[in-house]
């Protein structure tokens, strides 16, 4: 059947590639063009959009803020979710059912509504939490639980988690020796992966960031929103890295998640 | 006995911390807005819901409403016939390629998708231009700055989700399936009608309530194109948050959770059919 139906497929997946890659592209060209208004093709090329925008000082301010922000809060999230995971995978069954609930709940939430929850919640509280990076981390940890939950989870129901515990126990581990040298290490590919996803998803969060702590502490896409109302060239140049940034993000998750995993022995877990 | 019991207290001290975040940033604020929203000078009412009801806030429901269902049919449809379109491609790298670019670009959104789609579609875009030598003028009739640009710019993000969720589904469509159909005398309309669509359904419709949420809560790529031009829910949210409104916040919160409620019977929904999709596999 492959041979008789090339007739429908090339249009379909042009139009696809195309619709996908067209704005990217267009984005590209704009932020190297020196006029692109009126000609089919832009009128010349520069640098000059590129060499301006990257020369300010809050643009590595803001890529630096971005980087931080989503570096702390993957680290957050690993301390909180992995833990908690293998606990209730290997030992607390019962609290499983609870974990898979709270780690879907942030999928039903928009960021307006977390952002309004929160300051509602802690505005009138004495805790350094409003107007600050904690509560935008603490949201970001909250916002990403989907990803970092799901990776590590589904990475610990692939290994036999019983036999590795058994086996370190022969040989004179304590619990946290277990968890630290032996689980960790086994499902190294569970948590490179959800690490990923979160930093992927905090680098480019604006909703949050705007709401929470406004201008307070500028991110890379908030900057880059105010340039969407200035300067439209600066602006694409800045767009465009935030879809390499994406790319390459996800490429690297894609690459992490179909590397072929050491064989694994079949069997339940307790 | 007494040992393991012992374990087991200890292993909920482990598990702790992440409880008392999850309750402390998820549970408690959805709670606060839950309380507020039915909380009136006299106890216990309803009454901030028909308050929330204005004529504005009834067109940002309308309108997000409208956007998030056209974008989740259109994003499951197209999604779904360009899925086949790869899931049925002969060359293995093509198909890698494709799945490749549906994931890289599923996460897209916010503000870059939107300035691209300006430089795309707008006014002096690239694909206006092109279109207006072809003699086809887009402007005024259409502006990327619309509901309608919008639809398409959430597009962007909906297909290639609905690519990645229907996939499995098709991957699992048995070609002899297919020609046992047409031996068995069917027409392609009828082995689509009677075999293909019933087994995609499950998959479909998971794709359908999880876009429809992803559409619903979209705020980023709304305020960067549009503005407050464009009337929705999270900019109605996100103005109160603000104060850009008069600060009345029994009001936004009974919006907030008008919008969970939404939201949630989505993912309920997605849920019970991705739960389906995964037991007719």
């Amino acid at each position: 059947m492959s041979a008789g139906l090339p007739t429908w497929r090339a249009p379909v997946i042009g139009g696809f590639v195309a619709f996908m890659t067209v704005p990217v592209v267009a984005t590209a060209l704009f932020s190297l063009a020196t006029r692109w208004d009126r000609t089919l093709w832009p009128e010349g090329f520069t640098l000059a959009w590129w060499a301006r925008v990257t020369s300010r000082s809050a643009f590595t301010d803001t890529l630096l803020n971005s980087f931080w922000v989503a570096a702390i809060s993957v680290l957050v999230s690993l301390a909180i979710v992995v833990p908690a995971a293998y606990l209730a995978h290997t030992r607390l069954p019962r609290a499983k059912p609870w974990l898979e609930l709270f780690s879907i709940v942030p999928f039903s939430l928009p960021g307006v509504v977390l952002a309004l929850g929160l300051i509602r919640l802690y505005s009138k509280l004495p805790l350094p939490l409003v107007n600050t990076p904690n509560i935008l981390i603490a949201a970001y940890v909250i916002v990403a639980l989907p990803f970092m939950y799901r990776a590590v989870m589904t990475t610990l129901e692939s290994v036999d988690t019983r036999l590795l515990i058994e086996a370190a126990q022969s040989l004179g581990a304590g619990p946290l020796q277990i968890f630290g040298w032996v689980i960790v290490p086994n499902i190294a590919v569970g948590i490179v992966n959800g690490s990923l996803l979160v930093f992927s998803a905090v680098f480019a969060e604006f909703v949050l960031a705007n709401l929470l702590i406004g201008t307070r502490l500028k991110t890379f896409p908030i900057y880059l929103v105010e340039f969407t109302r200035s300067d439209a060239r600066q602006a694409s140049a800045l767009a465009l890295m935030s879809f390499i940034i994406a790319w390459v993000i996800s490429l690297a998750i894609l690459w992490t998640a179909t590397k072929p995993r050491k064989p694994q022995k079949g069997g339940s877990h307790g | 006995m007494a040992a393991s019991a012992t374990h087991s207290r200890l292993a909920w001290i482990g598990l702790a911390p992440f409880l008392i975040f999850v309750a402390a940033f998820e549970i408690l604020p959805v709670l606060t807005l839950l309380r507020s929203s039915v909380t009136g000078e006299h106890g216990l009412t309803l009454g901030n819901f028909g308050r929330a009801m204005t004529p504005a806030m009834l067109t940002a429901f309308s309108n997000s409403l409208q956007l998030a269902l056209a974008t989740a049919i259109g994003g499951t449809v197209f999604g779904t016939i360009v899925a086949y379109a790869i899931a049925t491609s002969s060359s293995t790298t093509a198909r890698h390629a494709l799945t490749a670019l549906a994931n890289v670009t599923a996460n897209f959104g916010g503000a870059p998708l939107a300035f691209a789609f300006v430089i795309t579609l707008g006014s002096t875009g690239f694909v206006t231009l092109l279109l207006s030598y072809l003699g086809i003028h887009l402007y005024p009739d259409f502006r990327i700055y619309s509901i309608t640009g919008l639809g398409i710019a959430y597009l962007y993000f909906q297909m290639p989700l609905a690519i990645l969720l229907v996939m499995p589904a098709l991957l699992a469509l048995r070609p002899e399936w297919r020609e046992a159909a047409a031996i068995l005398g069917a027409t392609t309309v009828q082995y689509w009608m009677r075999v293909g669509l019933p087994i995609l359904a499950p998959a479909m419709l998971a794709s359908f309530f999880l876009l429809f949420a992803n559409a619903f809560g979209a705020y980023a790529t709304a305020w960067t194109l549009t503005g407050s031009n464009v009337n929705l829910v999270p900019v109605q949210i996100a103005a109160l948050v603000r104060g850009e409104v008069i600060l009345d916040p029994a009001l936004a919160d009974a919006l907030a959770v008008l919008s969970l409620f939404v939201m949630g019977g989505c993912l309920a929904a997605y849920q019970h059919f991705a739960r389906r999709m995964r037991r007719t596999k």
